[in-house]
């Protein structure tokens, strides 16, 4: 044991004395410091807005809740705000909250015509990608293993040590092995401690901290081996580094870029705008054909409204809603096609990424952190779960005049209540599946 | 420079070329570039052409259905909305830009301003986070490492070899050799730069100005330049081939993978922007105060009401000879879309902020330089997104007020008014299906080529201070060269 500690030691004066490789570790230190740090800001502003974003939201529905007295327009004028919070591990892996939305103020009008508002940040900013640790870990720590670990050998044969080194050491173990452990290990905390500063901070939960303590250690030691393989025979340093570097283009941009074209090739998705023009068509037309079509496509739907559909007017607000719904109705399969289309383009973005590694880390990380594709399908689905308790909670009003007083509007659907019932239900799924 | 100097300096290229000819590794990177390069060049030409088209036809379409309406209250027109379709520029079969980020069509209606919709980026696989297949990526990122791995040994190598006390002491200076070395390298980059040039000057044909045309190739000329002199400054400076290589690569993986990112963060970070959901309640607020246009009896319009009854010296207003709810639908419009355009201009404006932020690190990195300049110069970058929004809203309001107008003269109040009592009563409060002609044409071009150019003079002057500082090191360094 104290012979292996003395190898190390030896090794770990050997690499101080070294200049570019202490310049590389400052800046792995500094680059991952700087995502976990500006990860930790983004999420915390993220926070902020929310929270502001739910007073504002309260004050305004009750404002429009005491302007306006009959259920048609109080449905009208109020508006929900629905979020998608970070999870406390969102910090170090952004993922994609700058592309889909995690937060939408919705009412009863037609879902199809508001869903796909979108309240994106900066275009600019968001083309040119965010630097968050899944980044660092993903694309950039290859490069610097690459960098630390191809000249193990060739380094030793360019300046004639080699043979030597070799015939006097203990064993192989004892010169490469711990010479690599210790630019292993240097590089490994230069990474992570920046991540486990910012676990400590932002109190995520220690499964999740293992997890990618996990994968990171993998991926890396995957790299590692790689890099060390690569170079086994070589003399010629430069050339084992470009052969790497060729590697690591083939898997961050090569596989990734074929795969999206395969992908959009194989999986046809209807137009974005096919499905709001076809729901505005809907809801406009209704306007000028016969209530009854309306109505009648309306009770198809909701059977137990049949007996209330007569009007004694040319406006009636249960008539707008009723329309406002056959339009979404109208749009659904189209709608549905399209989400279809993206979850089939997020799986075969699975198999993709099988073949690139650093994919495949963005993946299992951003899922962990809920901060995926998947995460915004579950948010865009619990909208569509709430707007339809919405209108579930207005249409005794709208459709038997009954009275909508204080009492009734305090219980309301709110979604934070949903979304709290849907993740009880989810926990209790997964105890009784155990 | 003298005649035999130049001579010279060809040989020195040509013998480069002569050791990469021979070079498995120099050989294959160039076929993998240039292969790169092409197909980029051809699958983001074909994307691009494909998009301009559909949006045309989007856009000719949403016209269409428009007049092809039926006899409405002209108010429901204006809820039935217009579209508009953002048509992507010319040169931007070479650098598509913010096109798959930002969303490429507006939904136009009354007393809304809604943002851009159905971004591609949202419909896509998230396989292209780290890159994509856009000419502007693989020369903006690839092209300088590809430089890197051909030119990294070329004069460090000599040195390796012993040849170059030889070389020198020949009589070729230090500064010939260096000189020798970059033509070859530039002769790489035109290599490089051929496939983007004949589709730059395909889009000649699609309207775009020859200024911008050039100004593209000679951006992307000054950025390759820039590293082929960051090759030759590591292979002069220092002393073997792997210490020029390593140095070369870890520059690039800070000039071209983190710099970018860091600039985005940073500009994010350091101008925190409001999102559009919560200026919308600042909106909702502001326009409390106005008086809602659907609702004629809304105490905000009373001033206005007195007005129009001593202007037409009336007692009430029944007696109007035009319709009071198409004036108060009209007076409400014209106010919330002033609000609604001053919150718009914020907003912008933190965008604008934030990219001045963000393109102030081109004069830390080349990459981010050479990516401003790049959009800027197509006209993909947010300046021209912002023209389109402003674009579209000057459209809608144009069609809603026309619409207002028909509803302020074609409909008489009290049909207006009895609209709702039967089904007879809603036919006669409709006007005819002609009126709906009010939408002007709308065809998005790019900006003047004059103001991209002015927007995107920083940009080359970062470019331009990079190369003076490394002519100014290299020469520096080739007096010495030994």
């Amino acid at each position: 044991m104290n012979y292996f500690f003395q190898q190390l030691n030896r090794e770990w004066r050997f690499m101080l004395r070294q200049k570019y490789i202490l310049i590389l570790l400052t800046c792995t230190f500094l680059i991952s410091s700087f995502s976990v740090l500006s990860g930790l800001n983004e999420i915390s502003q993220q926070q902020q807005t929310l929270e502001r974003l739910k007073a504002a939201d309260t004050v305004d529905r009750e404002a429009a809740q005491k302007k306006h007295h009959d259920p048609g327009s109080i449905a009208y004028y109020s508006f929900h705000l629905t979020s998608s919070a970070p999870s406390n591990l969102a910090f170090a892996a952004l993922g994609e909250r700058d592309i889909y939305p995690w937060k939408h103020r919705i009412k009863m009008l037609a879902l199809e015509g508001q869903i796909y508002e979108s309240d994106t940040q900066n275009a600019e900013l968001a083309q040119a990608g965010k630097i968050d640790f899944v980044f660092v870990l993903s694309a950039l720590s290859p490069l610097l293993i690459i960098l630390l670990f191809h000249d193990l050998y060739a380094s030793e044969r360019t300046s004639g040590r080699h043979d030597l080194l070799v015939t006097t050491a203990k064993s192989s173990w004892a010169l490469w092995g711990a010479r690599g452990a210790i630019r292993f290990i240097s590089l490994l905390l230069c990474l992570m401690v920046p991540f486990y500063f910012g676990a400590w901070l932002s109190g995520t939960n220690l499964s999740n901290v293992v997890m990618v303590s996990f994968w990171s250690v993998i991926y890396l030691i995957f790299w590692t081996i790689l890099s060390v393989y690569w170079g086994k025979n070589a003399s010629s340093a430069p050339r084992v580094a470009s052969g790497l570097i060729g590697i690591w283009v083939l898997f961050a941009f090569i596989i990734p870029i074929l795969g999206d074209l395969t992908i959009n090739k194989l999986v046809h998705s209807p137009e974005g705008g096919d499905i709001v023009l076809t729901q505005r068509e809907a809801v406009n037309d209704a306007w000028d054909i016969p209530k009854e079509t309306t109505m009648d496509a309306f009770i198809a739907s909701y059977p137990e409204w049949k007996d209330h559909v007569a009007m004694e007017s040319e406006f009636e607000w249960k008539w707008y809603y009723a329309f406002q719904q056959v339009g979404d109705q109208t749009a659904a399969p189209l709608s549905q096609a399209y989400r279809d289309a993206a979850h089939k383009k997020y799986q075969l973005a699975g198999i993709a990424s099988l073949l690139s590694p650093p994919l495949l880390l963005q993946r299992v990380l951003t899922r962990l952190a809920n901060t995926d594709a998947v995460a915004a399908f579950q948010y865009e689905q619990q909208i569509r779960d709430f707007h339809e308790r919405l209108r579930l909670f207005y249409y005794p009003f709208l459709f038997t005049q009954q009275k909508l007083g204080e009492t009734q509007l305090a219980t309301m659907p709110s979604f934070e209540k949903l979304t709290q019932i849907q993740k009880a239900e989810l926990n209790s799924n997964i105890d009784t599946s155990q | 420079m003298s005649q035999n100097n130049l001579s010279k300096i060809i040989i020195v290229a040509k013998d480069e070329w002569r050791y990469w000819l021979r070079s498995k590794l120099a050989i294959s990177v160039m076929a993998i570039g240039l292969l790169l390069t092409l197909s980029s060049v051809i699958v983001t030409s074909i994307n691009m052409m494909e998009l301009s088209h559909a949006r045309h036809e989007l856009q000719e379409d949403a016209e269409e259905t428009f007049v092809e309406q039926p006899d409405r209250h002209p108010h429901r027109m204006v809820h039935y909305g217009h579209y508009a379709f953002r048509t992507p520029a010319p040169l931007s079969i070479l650098d598509p830009g913010i096109d798959a980020y930002t969303g490429n069509s507006i939904f136009l209606e009354g007393h809304r301003q809604n943002s851009a919709m159905f971004a591609d980026q949202k419909q896509g696989t998230a396989l292209t986070q780290l890159g994509s297949l856009t000419p502007a990526f693989i020369v903006q990122t690839l092209a300088p490492l590809l430089l890197i791995l051909i030119g990294y040994s070329s004069v460090s190598r000599e040195r390796e070899s012993q040849t170059l006390t030889y070389l020198l002491s020949q009589g070729t200076s230090g500064n010939t050799l260096i000189l020798g070395k970059g033509l070859a390298l530039l002769s790489v980059i035109g290599l490089i730069l051929a496939p983007l040039a004949v589709a730059a000057l395909i889009s000649l044909h699609d309207g775009e100005s020859i200024t911008a045309v050039l100004a593209f190739i000679l951006g992307y000329g000054l950025y390759l330049s820039v590293w082929a002199l960051l090759v030759l400054l590591f292979s002069s400076a220092l002393s073997k081939n792997s210490e020029s290589f390593t140095a070369l690569a870890f520059v690039w993986i800070l000039l071209c993978v983190v710099m970018p990112r860091v600039a985005s963060t940073t500009a994010a970070t350091s101008v925190p922007a409001a999102g559009k959901l919560e200026t919308d309640f600042a909106v909702i607020a502001e326009l409390r105060k106005l008086g809602d246009g659907h609702n004629a009896a809304d105490p905000a319009f009373d001033k206005l009401k007195a007005e129009l009854l001593e202007k037409y010296n009336v007692d009430s207003i029944d007696q109007l000879p035009v319709n009071y709810r198409g004036i108060i639908a009209s007076a409400a419009e014209a106010e919330l879309t002033h609000v609604l355009n001053e919150f718009a201009e914020q907003r912008m404006q933190t965008e604008l902020s934030q990219i001045h932020v963000s393109r102030q690190f081109g004069w830390l990195s080349p990459m981010v330089a050479i990516r401003s300049l790049s959009m800027l110069v197509v006209g993909t970058s947010i300046e021209t997104h912002h023209r389109f929004l402003r674009e579209a809203e000057a459209l809608r309001f144009e069609f809603v007020q026309a619409l207002n107008k028909v509803h302020v003269e074609k409909l008489s109040y009290q049909d207006d008014m009895n609209r709702n009592k039967d089904a007879a009563a809603t036919q006669k409060a409709r006007v005819s299906a002609e009126n709906w002609q009010v939408l002007e044409d709308f065809n998005f071009e790019v900006d003047k080529a004059k103001q991209r150019m002015q927007r995107s003079l920083a940009a080359f002057l970062q470019l331009l201070l990079w190369i003076v500082l490394l002519v100014v090191a290299i020469r520096t360094i080739g007096k010495r060269l030994i």
